[in-house]
């Protein structure tokens, strides 16, 4: 064949190997007496959108929350059994800072959940709490942040008013700026859209397609159409276990287990 | 035409008689006259206070408002009322009793006199009326401090001369004393209060210890108010020998309005929705740089609303304060004659429900004793209303402020 | 508001126009080839076909991975539908233009040249026409282009029976071998298909833009 076009060339560019970031093996966890994750056994790459799907209560958001430690604040829970490592540190170890580790994994949640101060001081907010003070200092990553969020032409003229006054999606993109303000490398999102109507969801989905240049994104997400669309690799659980882990299209195009094709297809339970 | 008419009366959603609807309108009569009976009973409680206590607030001249009374201290009021009055008073008193002794010993068959005794006691009375408003505007009234400078005193030929205690003069010591007596325990309170409650809604860990310290807390509130007065006077006033002070009536207040603080701090904190909580941990925060700065300030309003109401309702107990902090009668203002300032703490001081107590209980009513009753418990329903309208008034402007 | 995966969608538009244009091209070829009995030209339409099949490949899968990945509705669901089946007209007809090549390889090689093309050069620039319009009636969303691409094609059908009932004619078996003359047949028939899978795409154009079946 002597006409050479671009699809060949993408097609026989050699992929990188991706990086895992986050290392979980064969974790076991449970809320006191009952067991919530049996034995999941999973790497999260460098730079690329996870996400988690499953029916309600099948463990996606008790593994996001093991994640940066947050179940900590649960007093019944507890790892049973295997290690997460995160940049090949076993963040469950003792000589581990919660504190720093939060710092590097942050975390937006499913309520869009701005402190009620004006938007300036939710964006520092983050940064005050370590101490810093210098107000330049603080303008600048008020304002790197809100670009990153692509928040900042919205808010720009207002920011010394109440975040409350926001949209839903404004807020929950002013939740996803207020954790960029500490600087994390790992974003993890908790069902962000489960309270937004589409254009609010479209905006979330664009940014964190944006995001994805710079940051490792676990989200977790009851949309199915939602995984779809943002995520390389999709990871479905059932029942505290990990049913399947591939790339997002091998999921949603052609899945291996039977009860991932019937969940994605909708014909589930 | 008149089945048309039948049709369409008798259409599905026509109104039909049933049992059900009969018992709905019933029990809606029945809760509402309750209610209205409620309202009724406190509204003739409140009216009768207040009216009878505004006559000694209010007076007819400029300022309007009888400043005496609400500075000035408890005295003894000197009455001198005219003798002739009083003479004839009395004559007439005794003729009615006279009178209605004669005509009780009639027999029940002499009718006609026993109507004609009825009739001259019904004019005796009325006479008795006539001359007891003339007694009211010729009676000359003094306080204590008002007798002494007097340059002569009204004679005895003319005047009738009594004196009653505590009728006279004002019951400012009393409005100091329990207003320290409330910002005081405020103050305790709430410190006390609220790190009690930091810890129990955010740092304990759910479980038995944690639910019978909830429970007891909780039946400390079902405690009488006179055991919390015992108690206090045991520890603070016998045991730690402040003797009857300020500061122990303070802490013994505090005690007592605790359960209500630690509750409604409680329940202001949990009110704070856990994202507050989770975003800010999420940032890297530490849990109490989280409290400190994301749960504490958003629940103040609440905890300080119920508090203040907590408190002011507490600061109404006689029995707490009778034994540790309240005297019937102290002439020195509580700044006044301190050796050192500490001792600021450690006096008595009056307060108006003792004082109210002591009014109505120990010594004998007449119509004096009356007045300062009631003026009595107006100011303090007044003061009490003032507290529950400001916590009202911070309530509803935080609620604007904060609307999570 | 323009979401990221659109990209992907008009990716997949410009692949298909790719695609059609790699098919009208490889009807050319074999057209023109066996016209002025251009040996090279035959060749080539004949290895084009190859690529041509790869792109439907791939287009067809994007299509799937589209519709499983981003739910479209509505317009970008139409135009997927368009694009699948558009992709497999286009592929017949590179394959169609395919035989071609190999028929006129034959005739070209066995024959050494054709004297007498029939009506075989008009037929074939009729039908590249309508190849080449039923691809500008999608870039330019032309529906009434598109229509009449539904009528142009009777002219085709037309000459290709006319074609049957000459070289089925007893006059014309003199003038060359049976097998020339069966493969001329089949040329005709060939360009025929074309027409109709052109055809077939103009009628996607219709239904991409008015949405009627």
């Amino acid at each position: 064949m002597n006409v050479n076009f671009d699809i060949q060339e993408k097609q026989a560019q050699p992929t990188k190997p991706p990086k895992p970031v986050i290392k979980t093996k064969d974790l076991d966890f449970a809320y006191g007496d009952s067991q919530a994750l049996f034995n999941i056994s999973m790497d999260i790459f460098k730079k690329e959108v996870t996400a988690f799907i499953g029916p309600s209560g099948c463990g996606k958001s008790t593994l996001l929350r093991c994640f940066n430690r947050m179940n900590d604040l649960i007093n019944s829970a507890n790892i049973k059994k295997g290690t997460i490592r995160i940049s090949d540190i076993d963040i469950y170890n003792k000589d581990v800072d919660v504190i720093e580790l939060r710092k590097h994994v942050g975390m937006v949640f499913q309520k869009s959940n701005p402190f009620p101060k004006s938007i300036y001081e939710n964006i520092a907010y983050g940064m005050r709490i370590q101490g810093v003070k210098k107000r330049s200092e603080l303008d600048e990553t008020v304002e790197s942040s809100l670009r990153g969020a692509a928040l900042w032409d919205e808010v720009k003229d207002r920011l010394n008013k109440s975040a409350l006054g926001l949209s839903g999606g404004q807020q929950q993109r002013l939740c996803i700026a207020r954790t960029l303000a500490v600087k994390p490398k790992i974003i993890l999102m908790d069902e962000p859209c489960s309270a937004l109507d589409p254009v609010a969801t479209a905006k979330v989905e664009e940014l964190i397609h944006k995001l994805k240049k710079n940051y490792t994104i676990v989200v977790v997400t009851h949309n199915m159409q939602q995984a779809a669309r943002v995520s390389d690799r999709t990871a479905f659980f059932y029942l505290g276990r990990l049913v399947e882990y591939e790339t997002t299209e091998q999921i949603f195009m052609n899945p291996k287990n039977s009860k991932t094709e019937a969940y994605v297809s909708g014909r589930f339970g | 035409m008149e089945s048309d008419n039948q049709q369409q009366r008798a259409h599905i959603f026509s109104r039909r008689f049933s049992l059900n609807k009969f018992l709905e309108i019933s029990t809606t009569f029945v809760l509402r006259f309750f209610t209205y009976l409620i309202i009724v009973l406190a509204g003739y409680l409140f009216w009768d206070i207040a009216y009878k206590g505004s006559k000694v607030i209010f007076i007819s001249e400029a300022p309007f408002i009888n400043v005496q009374f609400l500075t000035e201290k408890p005295q003894t009021l000197h009455v001198f009322e005219p003798v002739d009055i009083d003479s004839q008073l009395k004559a007439a008193k005794a003729d009615i009793l006279s009178k209605s002794i004669q005509r009780k010993a009639l027999s029940n068959s002499n009718i006609e006199e026993a109507n004609a005794y009825t009739l001259a006691i019904k004019e005796l009375n009325e006479e008795i009326k006539l001359l007891d408003i003339q007694r009211k505007e010729r009676r000359l009234l003094f306080s204590d401090s008002e007798f002494r400078n007097l340059s002569e005193t009204p004679s005895d030929d003319d005047y009738v001369y009594n004196t009653y205690a505590y009728s006279g003069g004002g019951i400012g010591p009393a409005i100091i004393g329990t207003t320290l007596l409330v910002f005081g325990s405020i103050l305790i309170a709430l410190t006390l209060g609220v790190l009690c409650a930091i810890y129990l809604s955010e740092y304990s860990r759910p479980g038995k210890v944690l639910q019978s310290i909830r429970l007891s807390i909780l039946n400390l509130s079902g405690v009488p108010s006179i055991v919390f007065g015992l108690f206090g006077f045991g520890l603070f006033v016998l045991y730690l020998d402040w003797g009857v002070s300020l500061i122990a009536g303070w802490f013994t207040l505090a005690l007592m309005a605790l359960p209500v603080i630690i509750t409604a701090s409680e329940e202001s904190m949990r009110a704070i929705p856990k994202g507050f909580r989770e975003g800010s941990l999420a940032l890297g925060a530490t849990k109490w740089t989280c409290i400190r700065t994301n749960v504490l300030p958003y629940a103040m309003p609440g905890i300080l609303t119920s508090s203040i109401m907590g408190i002011a309702r507490v600061a109404g107990e006689t029995a707490p304060i009778m034994f540790t902090a309240a005297f019937a009668l102290r002439d020195r203002l509580p700044w006044e004659g301190l050796e050192q300032s500490t001792d600021f703490f450690f006096q008595g001081v009056m307060a108006l429900p003792y004082h109210i107590y002591v009014v109505s209980s120990k010594i004998p009513q007449n119509e004096y004793t009356q007045s300062m009753q009631y003026g009595t418990a107006f100011v303090f329903l007044l003061i009490v209303g003032m507290f529950a309208l400001s916590s009202i008034i911070l309530r509803v402007k935080v609620r604007k402020k904060y609307d999570w | 508001m323009k979401r990221y995966f659109h990209k992907e969608l008009t990716e997949l538009e410009n692949k298909l126009i790719l695609l059609g244009e790699k098919s009208h091209q490889v009807v050319q070829l074999a057209v023109e080839g066996l016209i002025e009995n251009n040996l090279d030209k035959v060749n080539e339409a004949y290895k084009m076909d190859d690529y041509v099949d790869v792109l439907e490949m791939e287009i067809s899968h994007a299509c799937i991975r589209y519709m499983s990945l981003r739910g479209p509705v509505s317009s970008d669901l139409r135009l997927l539908v368009v694009a699948l089946k558009a992709s497999k007209d286009f592929e017949r007809i590179a394959d169609e233009a395919h035989s071609i090549a190999q028929k006129s390889y034959r005739l070209l090689t066995t024959e050494g040249s054709l004297k007498n093309t029939l009506n075989l050069s008009e037929m074939g620039k009729l039908v590249c026409e309508l190849v080449n319009d039923s691809i500008s009636c999608f870039v330019k969303e032309d529906i009434d282009k598109a229509f009449l691409i539904l009528k142009r094609d009777h002219e085709i059908d037309a000459i290709n029976q006319k074609h049957f009932d000459i070289l089925s004619n007893e006059a014309f078996r003199d003038e060359m071998s049976d097998a020339a003359r069966f493969d001329l047949m089949l040329i005709s028939k060939s360009i025929e298909r074309i027409g109709d899978h052109a055809k077939n795409i103009a009628g996607g154009v219709i239904f991409l833009l008015n949405g009627d079946q």
